[in-house]
């Protein structure tokens, strides 16, 4: 009996353990996004650099995470909820890992733009910013609460951060036609909007696995590809 | 359930009061029946022996008459086995009776006896005979009586030991009763005393009446109580005492269970974080906090199991550096481990080291630029400049700007750590503020009219008097006033009102100038802090002007605020405690 209990104890030490691990990587990718941003707008190449440098802390948590969730599978042969705990996890790591890529794409694009003099003051891009972290900090509450709601928030954010993507281009676009020689520096911006819009969706893709795990339905690809 | 205690012994009791009287009674029975089969035998032989003896010649005449004194059947047989005569069946039958037992064990040992069933009345008869030698030669004399009367006697015999045997169970049973439940009694209350104990209740002290082995544990009980409470109270105040220095300690404390979840904090953790207990209660650090720095300190905490210390910043709206120590707590169980984070809010700490370090940077700058400066001159003056006149005229002018600057800035400094190190002398006298007021305008006057700017002055005849130092209060003015020109636009306009409000004489002095950000006012009066760095340093200011100002006031209890707007100018109010004249 304290045998089994014993056991028991450690698959749920090992358990929490995936999820404190979850937590730690999603702050560091949220980290990772807000100083690629500040890079940019306070023109800090170091702090630039600092993120790229850093990624590789995200990519070991994201093997190690992955590793724990994969061995866990096989030892301990989980069932219902925590085998879609881990599964969703699986899923949840690489979304973040990917993120934290992305902030890497917006650090190195920062040190390129921060050479160069300022093509116009940034308002739309820290707007994005914020609300792509918060998106990814949100998810995560939802992940830590089981809160469905707060996930579904999340998802609507995306429309959001969608159509500030679409404003600055649409800003940029006529900065071009108007001076070519803005062209180089509207593209490098563009990129990094793109970046933000692509880090929304994974940080929605954090969400949709939440309300799977939560409720075991799957609500990614929906609308649009949703019955 | 109801005292099973008592059951147990009174059952006992019952059943051994039961098979007493029960094998008492068969065994008596029994017994009985032998006895008094033996008393009829020798009854009936002793009839017969009478019969046989006393009558000799009418036998068969008195047959009748001799079965009813002894109450028997008397049956006469000869040699042969033939019935002769019988008291009861008449005419005898001619049946041999030479092998019933009786007769065959009386012609052996000259009596004889036997019980058995008679056939006519169906009921055990015993016959008893004995050889006859005088009334009929070599004939028998078997007398009978039926064996009904002994199961009579046995039956009455029965019945009285049954009543007896019942009266005896009764009082057998009130005494089981009685001793039953005075063992049991004691027991039971002892029982519902220590049930009341554990159920938390104070059940006072038990008392037992009697003597005995029962009355010993009861008092070893109420001592067993007694010690417990006392243990329990103190345990209690002690308990008591830690939660108080826990609840009122200045330090974050954070307590984590042996899964690592938050077991409990205390208030001044909850104010320092701003959350509540609720929202972090059973949470992992992770969970709850989501701090990569506290995550890495703790796993390291984890892996070397090594107290550590480390600083963190936390929050994002309101960013704090707070300084970490985590320990295991000791005297616990391994099981049972338990982990202490303390924390120390080292924010302002932080923010004075900073201040400290950014003033020595900031003063060595400050006297740098000017020194750099008249260097510079200097040199290009050696290596031939002074050879040109008019050249190194100007250039001398520069220098002596220059070394001018740099005296008015170790005058500055050296009255605020005068102030700062309270070696300031003030000379305090009752005065109103307009004298010295007006002596300031009038000195700044000259400098106002250069800039073409127009001056106001709103200053009542009766303004209440304070309490200062008349040069101090000038100086300030100065100062304040010196601002006031510096950053007005060529052509701009000061106004200056006083008036008393609520107790404190209260003087505005608004320029027209630039204004100030929101977000810079509460910096101003820090040493050194300029707002526009390059542009100030252009109209020669020292970056000391209000801060000087600022200590001046705080040395005679004024204060000072500063309003301002973008573009619509900057106003500063002071403000001075009226006097109060104590001996009118």
């Amino acid at each position: 009996m304290t045998e089994r209990r014993h056991t028991s104890s450690h698959y749920e030490k090992e358990l929490q353990e995936i999820k404190d691990g979850l937590i730690y990587l999603g702050a560091l990718t949220e980290q990772a996004i807000e100083k690629a941003i500040r890079s940019l707008l306070e023109r800090d190449s170091d702090l630039a650099k600092k993120v790229i440098e850093s990624d590789c802390v995200i990519d070991n948590k994201d093997i190690e995470l992955e590793d724990r969730c994969i061995r866990l599978l096989a030892l301990r042969q989980p069932a219902a909820r925590d085998l879609r705990f881990i599964t969703t996890s699986i899923k949840i790591v690489g979304h973040l890992e990917r993120i934290g890529d992305m902030a890497v794409n917006i650090a190195e694009k920062a040190i390129i733009l921060n050479e160069l003099p300022q093509l116009k003051p940034y308002i739309d891009l820290p707007r994005m910013a914020e609300l792509t972290r918060a998106m990814i900090h949100e998810s995560l509450d939802a992940l830590i609460k089981g809160d469905i709601a707060l996930a579904e928030e999340v998802r609507k954010k995306e429309e959001t951060v969608d159509y500030l993507n679409d404003q600055i281009f649409r800003e940029l676009l006529t900065f071009m036609l108007e001076d070519t020689r803005t062209i180089h520096r509207a593209v490098i911006i563009m990129q990094i909007s793109k970046n933000l819009e692509r880090i929304a969706d994974h940080a929605k893709g954090v969400a949709d696995m939440v309300i799977y795990m939560v409720t075991g339905k799957s609500v990614r690809h929906m609308p649009e590809c949703g019955a | 359930m109801k005292s099973r205690l008592f059951l147990q012994i009174f059952g006992t009791y019952l059943f051994l009061i039961l098979l007493t009287t029960l094998v008492v009674g068969l065994f008596v029975g029994q017994h009985m029946r032998g006895v008094l089969e033996d008393r009829i035998e020798e009854d009936l032989l002793t009839y017969a022996r009478l019969i046989e003896t006393g009558s000799s010649g009418g036998l068969k005449a008195n047959l009748k008459t001799l079965a009813e004194i002894s109450g028997s059947r008397i049956t006469i047989i000869d040699a042969k086995g033939t019935v002769i005569a019988d008291s009861e069946i008449v005419p005898p039958g001619t049946e041999s009776h030479l092998n019933r037992p009786e007769i065959q064990e009386a012609r052996v040992k000259g009596s004889g006896r036997s019980i058995r069933l008679s056939r006519t009345q169906n009921i055990d008869v015993m016959y008893a005979a004995i050889q006859s030698k005088t009334a009929i030669p070599g004939g028998y004399i078997r007398l009978s009586r039926p064996l009904n009367v002994i199961g009579e006697s046995v039956r009455d015999l029965n019945q009285s030991l049954l009543v007896s045997i019942l009266i005896l169970g009764i009082v057998s049973i009130l005494i089981a009763v009685i001793f039953a439940y005075r063992l049991a009694m004691p027991i039971k209350e002892m029982e519902l005393f220590t049930e009341k104990l554990r159920e938390g209740q104070a059940p006072g002290s038990l008392f037992i009446k009697g003597g005995g082995e029962t009355q010993k544990l009861a008092r070893n009980i109420n001592y067993l109580v007694e010690e417990l409470e006392s243990r329990i109270r103190a345990a209690n105040e002690e308990k008591g005492k830690v939660y108080a220095a826990f609840a009122s300690m200045v330090e974050g404390v954070l307590v984590l269970d042996s899964r690592n979840h938050i077991e409990t904090c205390n208030r001044a953790f909850s104010k320092m974080i701003g959350t509540r207990f609720g929202d972090i209660k059973n949470k992992t650090l992770m969970e709850a906090f989501r701090n990569i720095e506290l995550q890495n300190a703790f796993d390291r905490f984890e892996s070397t199991g090594e107290p550590l210390s480390r600083e963190i910043h936390a929050g994002s709206t309101d960013p704090k550096i707070l300084h970490v120590s985590i320990s295991s707590i000791e005297g616990l169980p391994h099981e049972d481990r338990k982990t202490m984070l303390v924390f120390h809010d080292i924010t302002m700490l932080k923010k004075l080291e900073r201040m400290r370090a950014d003033f020595v940077a900031s003063v060595t700058h400050e006297i740098k630029t000017p020194l750099t400066a008249i260097l510079g001159f200097i040199e290009t003056l050696q290596e031939g400049a002074i050879e040109d006149r008019e050249t190194a005229r100007k250039f001398l002018e520069v220098i002596g700007r220059q070394a001018k600057r740099l005296n008015r800035l170790i005058d500055d400094l050296l009255v605020i750590s005068n102030i700062e190190l309270g070696e300031m002398k003030f000379y305090f006298e009752v005065l109103s503020l307009g004298e010295p007021l007006n002596t300031a305008l009038s000195i700044m006057e000259i400098k106002a009219r250069e800039k073409e700017i127009d001056i106001s002055k709103d200053l009542p005849e009766n303004l209440p008097l304070i309490r200062g130092d008349r040069d101090r209060l000038l100086q300030i003015f100065l100062n304040i006033l010196d601002n006031a020109v510096k950053f007005n636009p060529r052509g701009g306009r000061i106004d200056i009102k006083a008036a008393e409000r609520g107790g404190e004489v209260e003087v505005r002095i608004s320029d027209s100038g630039p204004g100030i950000p929101q977000s810079e006012i509460p910096r101003l009066g820090e040493r050194f802090y300029r707002v526009d760095k390059t542009r100030s340093r252009e109209l020669g200011g020292t970056g000391l002007g209000l801060s000087i100002v600022k200590h001046l006031l705080i040395a005679q209890e004024g204060r000072m605020e500063i309003e301002s707007r973008l573009g619509h100018g900057t106003t500063v109010i002071l403000y001075f405690p009226m006097y109060k004249d104590i001996s009118v």
